[in-house]
């Protein structure tokens, strides 16, 4: 009897970490498992879990919003390479004014966010925005409670560009905010603004998309006001050195080019070079290879922007410098 | 000076006809406030949770954002938990509460493991998720059903201990004085009429324990966080209700949400049930 054609055996791998890019890591593990018959198994338990969790090695790959310094790399044989980008999206409930016409700026942001602008018709705002009528209502700010990898984009990108919030509350996954309201998650800070008259926030982009909520203009470092769209966030990841950068280089922040969205960043796969774990590592390479040839249109249909052509290579060199992949 | 046994002074009978009614009805406000929550929760459970059951909530597992589905995985995976969890809390629960009742009095060792399984008992449960990922998860490198089943067992064998000792010490003393006069050992007196009296009882400890522990999340977040797909193996990170709702009640996608509820009415109807039959063994015991 002839032998049958040996079935593949399927794998199964785990990953764990931050929740921004979680749907679409779930989308993009569906679609494989449909192809390949393998499951990749991925957990949002935030950006800090997943760095724990691969350098306890109890999962195949982490993921984080925040990306990892060289030390910290080196510190537990760890590699990192983007997947997908966002960025993060300042939203307000003021009656009259919607999506796209409200325009902000970094000092302006950072004046409101430590509670030294109190109500809409602020001269600040006013020269800002000589064409809307802005109430005189007060400015209830609205922030995240919970340590989160929106936070740090957003008071990182704030610690740039606004020199009071640098030597006040600075950058960090949770800082000490000097006013307004704490909400839990992107859904709670939503919820706050849509019922607060006069409240501001932020919010990823993903989520700002899904809700009805109207986001502002913010002006980049070319002095242009731009809204958030995906092309904006792809201009952003322009001249960012993908390949040999870590840390705070990685950060897609106030960042050149006329069309740019300040405060883009991108969500990284984190992943050992040695250590625990490592006989799933074949299957997570495999996963991931397919998902940058392949898994676009994913991405796109859930509000992410992929990668570009040539970020992609940049990745895929790192993998066969670091030996993840040949 | 005795008091009168029965008040002959109407006022006196007046006062005190009227602080009772003044009590009784203070009492039956705090019911009704009570059973007022009750119905308040149960009816936004049910109201919401109807909204998101259909039959493919059972046939279908967790969907991808956008798309449709159900809980099957998540079912599949807290039954299982579930299920082995409570085959060691019943093994370890029934051997312990047994000891505790028929060898240890007077003993030392008795008291203190009576105590220390007291304290189990309070113990939040979110420390056992944390005794597992040290014990288990960390030096195994990976997360698994087995670690999930590992953290829910510990939380109901307290449970099972203390019903399966208070059980037992219902039973009356005839009943051992009874078996031994036949010749029987004390093991042997144990074993086939104790355990077999209280039958009952050991049941409704075990669907205590269940119900302690089938809407647990914390213990599961550090041992068996989820997975999206239908998964038996007990080396593997396994999927459950309670952290399923955790994940999609905080989600941006209304289907998620829905599904949500109906994961929590799935759950607190099982609870509601394994409470009832509980209830109805223990009453069948009393009146035997």
């Amino acid at each position: 009897m002839a032998l049958a054609v040996p079935a593949a055996r399927a794998e199964s791998v785990m990953g764990a970490g931050a929740s921004f890019p979680a749907p679409l890591y779930t989308a993009w593990a569906r679609a494989w498992h449909a192809r390949s018959g393998d499951e990749v198994n991925y957990q949002p338990i935030g950006s800090g879990g997943g760095l724990r969790q691969i350098r306890a090695g109890t999962v195949d790959f982490g993921a984080s919003d925040r990306p990892l310094t060289r030390a910290q790399l080196d510190a537990d044989a760890l590699v990192q390479f983007p997947a997908v980008i966002g960025g993060i999206v300042p939203v307000f409930n003021v009656p009259g004014v919607g999506s796209g016409q409200l325009r902000l700026t970094g000092p302006v942001l950072g004046e409101i966010f430590l509670g030294h602008i109190r109500r809409w018709n602020d001269p600040a705002l006013a020269r800002l925005n000589p064409g809307l009528r802005l109430p005189a209502l007060p400015i209830t700010v609205v922030h995240r409670a919970d340590g989160s990898g929106s936070t740090y984009l957003f008071t990182s990108w704030l610690s740039r560009v606004s020199p009071s919030w640098q030597r006040g509350p600075g950058a960090s996954d949770a800082v000490n905010w000097p006013a307004g309201i704490g909400a839990k998650g992107n859904d709670g800070v939503a919820v706050f603004v849509q019922r607060t008259l006069g409240s501001i926030g932020y919010l990823e982009y993903t989520f700002a998309h899904k809700v009805s909520i109207a986001q502002a203009l913010v002006q980049n470092r070319a002095g242009a006001f731009v809204a958030p769209t995906p092309r904006a966030f792809a201009l952003a990841a322009d001249g960012v050195p993908w390949g040999s950068g870590a840390g705070e280089q990685l950060l897609m922040l106030d960042r050149p080019g006329a069309g740019s969205w300040p405060i883009s960043g991108a969500s990284f796969i984190l992943m050992r070079r040695m250590g625990p774990r490592r006989a799933g590592q074949g299957a997570v390479m495999r996963f991931l290879d397919w998902a940058l040839a392949q898994g676009d249109a994913a991405a796109q249909r859930l509000d992410y922007v992929p990668l570009s052509g040539a970020i992609k290579a940049q990745v895929r060199q790192g993998w066969k410098a670091s030996g993840l992949a040949r | 000076m005795i008091p009168p046994k029965r008040p002959r002074d109407p006022a006196l009978l007046r006062r005190r006809r009227l602080a009772n009614g003044v009590f009784v009805a203070l009492a039956l406000l705090a019911t009704g406030i009570a059973l007022l929550a009750l119905l308040l929760i149960l009816g936004t459970l049910v109201s919401k949770g109807l909204g998101g059951m259909s039959a493919d909530v059972v046939l279908l597992d967790q969907p991808g954002p956008g798309e449709s589905g159900g809980l099957r995985n998540a079912l599949v995976g807290s039954a299982m938990m579930c299920g082995l969890g409570m085959v060691l809390a019943v093994v370890v629960g029934v051997l312990a509460g047994t000891w505790l009742a028929e060898y240890g009095d007077g003993k030392r060792l008795a008291s203190f493991v009576r105590f220390l399984n007291d304290v189990l008992l309070s113990a939040p449960s979110i420390l056992m998720g944390l005794f597992v990922y040290e014990a288990v998860v960390r030096p195994l490198h990976g997360f698994s059903a087995g670690a999930g089943a590992l953290a829910l067992g510990f939380l109901a064998t307290p449970v099972v201990t203390r019903t399966t000792e208070d059980m037992l010490r219902l039973q009356p003393h005839a009943l051992r004085e009874a078996g031994m006069a036949l010749g029987a050992g004390k093991g042997h007196v144990v074993r086939s009429i104790i355990w077999r009296a209280s039958r009952s009882g050991l049941v409704t400890g075990a669907l205590l324990g269940l119900a302690r522990i089938s809407g647990e999340t914390a213990p599961l977040l550090f041992t068996s966080p989820g997975n999206p797909f239908l998964s038996f193996r007990i080396d593997q990170s396994m999927a459950s209700l309670p952290t399923l709702m955790f994940q999609y009640a905080l989600s941006a996608y209304d289907d998620w949400q829905a599904l949500a509820w109906a994961g929590a009415l799935l759950i607190a109807a099982a609870v509601l049930a394994a409470n009832i039959i509980g209830r109805v063994l223990t009453r069948g015991s009393f009146h035997k």
